[in-house]
């Protein structure tokens, strides 16, 4: 008896110690709502704890390309341009002034006055060359955006001439990217950084650059633990006008229903990585949640080389499978805010022409477009899918209901697993895919990004399409968006190649992914964001 | 001096385990399909041959693997686990950096483990077939089977997000800055630091995901040392003891247990090499930035030094685990003498 009592009080004692353990999170988790009165996980009012989603590499602006650094570059970094809106249009930012020349291959830009990086150091037309250059010679992801620029002339401190190898219409674009930041240089060099042409082997500034930041932005990062979080403070130097937002904490938080937790709890304020299910868990007054596209689009891939793509490098049926698709059942599976563009150019871009109707499905007009090209009874086709996920959704789901809407023509496919990393990225280079479902992240923020999908452009020929099968006269109509600096002439160029590829080629854009964001109403201007993945100088407390 | 040949001979098998595992994981990782390049570099970026070519240049992946392979060696030699490809920083140092967080909570979770488990499994053999020994079975057979990702979610759903009883994921709360590196444990750093505020908060987030990922080992230690137990009671000697007119509990504390923990040691030592190892999806559900993570982040990237780093230290663990168990033995069963 003394022993079963003596078990029994071991028990009650180490539940009391879970509950002591509890008792005292429960009484912190109390005094910090009644602090914050509603969602939030700041340690004090002026600071923004934001959730993002794992997986990203370097923070030194002259390497960055993925999908979350850029809203840390573009908090403590500066660039010429910048984009104070997701769907509008480069707007100056270091720059006071701009000028192109007439033949459009000389941009001469005239920096604001006072401008300074946060260690004091004056940013100069030096620094922007500097910068532009580095991320050129260092040979890394990002210094593709630099392939227009034939050279940097710097006349003075406040004047920098870009000198371009070719019209360029996009450039303004490009000198948002978070790769053509502006670096303190002075700080850069000191800590291993150069911008001579063999940066690619010389240049060792990626560490310090990993840990600390060298811009003139609102915040300076203090700390960065990778995988874990990234501390911004205000930059006491700032030479414009800061948010009332003294200190943002970014924990990488990989798991949405973690964010969906941390959120309701309050122990953070903005959950970047939501997904239609954990957005529905949130029912407090106290959240708001957005749902709105992304410029990530998905699409179908049909090899028009016939050796590789087989029946589906015929027009026609191009044409049937781009009708038998389900575009509402796509947008349902990518979850709510997802929408199908028009055609290449993605909803949001300048010279967008919108939406393709869901009414598009026209299923009969599909089997007499197959039996027009002589597969009246379908036929048999593997559709490779590789292992990545566009947006969190996974390319085999998407690629499941791509099988299933062609059935129902007739068409049986084959879904073929093949890794990203272990033969799908080669062969999708090299284009030896001959049916694939496939997706396209925006490299910068500009609707020349899409261009590559023209005959004989990048994406173009992975689907077999060569400059010489053009009918169309989309090369020349690519000649002529990228030579268009005047966005009325850009619109009515983009325009036409929509039209052009609205039933044609072998390209079928199904649907661009949503964001799906969540954050605490106490603070604002939280949006999505293509070019940072959120705008973090655009939030304040209210 | 028994004891002090003992190790010594174990170190010389450690140097020589551990060149075998760099030889066999630079292997597979040679072997097995995919290209770091191709991992690494933007989709843009792959279609520039001078882009791929100084990626390539960078991290010696130009070289013929041969070449690539003793240099590794020559390296490792000099303590040099080479540049972590994702993220351009040595392996050392980020091995350095969430090792730590890997093994507090792993020492955590074992502690939990071996007290329950042994506990449950002592009083699961002493009442044998008893209501509270179906219980016990229960629990520890839930405790095996049980999936950690569904079981963290669900505590911390429960605990945290319903409850609010338990903090949420991470290893601090913000209100608290990381303390000062000194072992890279919260919990000790935070003392060290003169901060028992701050030592509590980082013990309570060891909670959760420590009892999670005790679970599983907790379950075979319970069933282990309720089996081992009940053996050890069915032995003569045992019996002889009985017949002696020895209390039950001075029985089992003084004569029973001891014999009876030996394989539950065993048990003990893998689930620690195990929980060392990292656990990728607790981890991340927990926020936890530990080994596991970075493993995982490191193979989505095809990241070579890492994956290598990551298997050493593994095997490290595992050999260092396993010379500690084996002193054990000899400590607990004086019968057992160290070869």
């Amino acid at each position: 008896m003394k022993k079963r009592i003596l078990a029994i009080a071991l028990c009650a004692a180490m539940t009391l110690g879970l509950a002591a353990c509890g008792g005292d999170s429960a009484s912190t988790a109390e005094s910090s709502a009644a602090s914050a009165g509603t969602a939030s996980g700041s340690s004090d009012d002026s600071t923004v704890v934001i959730a993002m989603g794992s997986g990203f590499s370097t923070l030194d602006p002259g390497y960055v390309y993925e999908k979350y650094p850029p809203l840390i570059v573009n908090a403590c970094y500066d660039n010429l341009f910048r984009f104070t809106s997701n769907d509008g249009e480069p707007e100056p930012n270091l720059v006071d002034t701009y000028e192109w020349s007439d033949d459009n291959l000389t941009l001469t830009c005239t920096l604001k006055d006072g401008l300074k990086f946060a260690s004091g150091n004056p940013l100069t037309s030096a620094d922007v060359a500097f910068s532009i250059n580095r991320c050129k010679n260092l040979q890394g992801n990002p210094s593709f955006i630099c392939e227009t620029i034939d050279s940097i002339e710097t006349p003075d401190d406040k004047t920098v001439i870009f000198h371009l190898n070719t019209v360029d219409s996009a450039f303004l674009s490009k000198l948002t990217y978070s790769s053509l930041a502006v670096l303190d240089s002075e700080v850069v060099k000191e800590n291993g950084g150069t911008d001579a042409e063999d940066a690619a082997t010389a240049d060792t500034a990626q560490d310090y650059l990993n840990t600390a930041s060298a811009g003139s932005g609102p915040y300076v990062m203090t700390s960065y633990t990778p995988d874990e979080e990234v501390v911004l403070e205000k930059n006491e130097n700032y030479w414009g006008e800061a948010s009332n937002v003294d200190k943002f904490i970014i924990e990488i938080q990989p798991d949405s229903n973690t964010q969906m937790m941390t959120l309701s709890s309050g122990d953070i304020d903005v959950a970047m990585n939501m997904t239609d299910d954990t957005m529905a868990e949130l029912t407090d007054d106290n959240v708001v949640k957005i749902n709105e596209p992304t410029k990530t689009v998905g699409f179908v891939m049909m090899n028009m080389d016939e050796s590789v793509g087989g029946p589906v490098s015929n027009p026609d049926v191009q044409q049937a499978i781009r009708l038998a698709l389900n575009y509402s059942e796509i947008q349902t599976i990518c979850g709510e805010g997802s929408v199908t563009p028009y055609s290449l150019i993605q909803v949001g871009f300048m010279g967008s022409k919108g939406e393709r109707s869901t009414d598009y499905t026209d299923i009969d007009k599909a089997k007499d477009l197959l039996a027009q090209a002589g597969y009246p009874d379908g036929f048999d086709i593997d559709l490779t899918v590789c292992d990545l996920d566009m947006e969190g959704i996974a390319l085999t789901d998407l690629a499941q209901v791509v099988k299933e809407n062609l059935a129902e023509i007739g068409i049986n496919c084959n879904i073929v697993s093949d890794p990203w990393a272990a033969g799908y990225g080669d062969d999708y280079r090299d284009g030896k895919l001959g049916f694939t479902v496939m997706y396209w992240g925006t490299d910068y923020n500009d609707p020349n990004v899409q261009l590559e999908f023209l005959p004989g452009k990048t994406v173009g020929l992975r689907a077999g399409w060569t400059a010489e099968m053009d009918d169309q006269g989309l090369d020349d109509l690519y000649d002529q968006a990228m030579a268009a600096t005047d966005n009325d002439q850009r619109s009515e160029i983009l325009g036409q190649i929509q039209d052009a590829m609205y039933e044609n080629g072998p390209f079928i854009f199904f649907a661009q992914a949503p964001s799906h964001i969540a954050y605490s109403s106490r603070i604002d201007g939280v949006a999505v964001s293509d070019p940072y993945a959120l705008d973090v100088r655009s939030i304040t407390i209210k | 001096m028994e004891r002090l040949k003992f190790i010594l001979k174990r170190l010389g098998y450690l140097v020589v385990m551990l060149f075998g595992v760099a030889t066999l994981v630079f292997i597979l990782t040679k072997m097995i399909p995919g290209d770091p390049t191709v991992a690494n570099l933007s989709q843009r970026a792959l279609n520039d041959p001078e882009v791929v070519a100084a990626f390539r240049a960078k991290y010696g992946l130009d070289k013929p693997v041969l070449v690539q392979y003793f240099y590794y060696i020559g390296n490792l030699l000099h303590f040099d686990l080479g540049t972590s490809i994702r993220t351009n920083n040595s392996v050392l140092s980020e091995l350095n950096r969430c090792f730590p967080a890997t093994f507090e909570l792993a020492l955590f979770a074992i502690i939990v483990a071996a007290v329950l488990g042994i506990l449950f499994g002592i009083i699961s053999a002493t009442h044998r077939n008893s209501a509270g020994d179906q219980i016990v079975r229960a629990i520890s057979v839930t405790g095996v089977s049980i999936p950690s990702f569904w079981f963290a979610l669900i505590v911390l759903y429960f605990f945290y997000y319903k409850l609010h009883i338990m903090p949420g994921p991470g290893r601090l709360s913000n209100t608290f800055a990381e303390p000062a590196h000194v072992t890279g444990l919260f919990v000790l750093d935070s003392l060290l630091e003169g901060n028992p505020a701050k030592a509590w908060d980082a013990f309570r987030h060891l909670i959760l995901p420590g009892f999670v990922l005790a679970a599983f080992t907790m379950g075979l230690i319970t069933r282990t040392t309720r089996s081992n137990l009940l053996d050890v009671m069915s032995t003569d000697y045992i019996r002889t003891a009985k017949a002696k007119g020895l209390s039950r509990r001075r029985l089992i504390r003084k004569h029973a247990l001891g014999n009876a923990l030996i394989p539950v040691l065993t048990v003990i030592g893998l689930g620690l090499g195990n929980l060392l190892g990292g656990m990728v999806l607790v981890e991340t559900i927990f926020n936890w930035p530990g080994v596991g993570q970075f493993a995982y982040e490191s193979v989505l990237s095809n990241d070579y030094p890492a994956i290598i780093g990551v298997a050493l230290l593994i095997a490290l663990n595992y050999m260092i685990i396993n010379t500690i168990v084996d002193i054990l033995y000899g400590i607990i069963d004086p019968r057992v003498r160290l070869q």
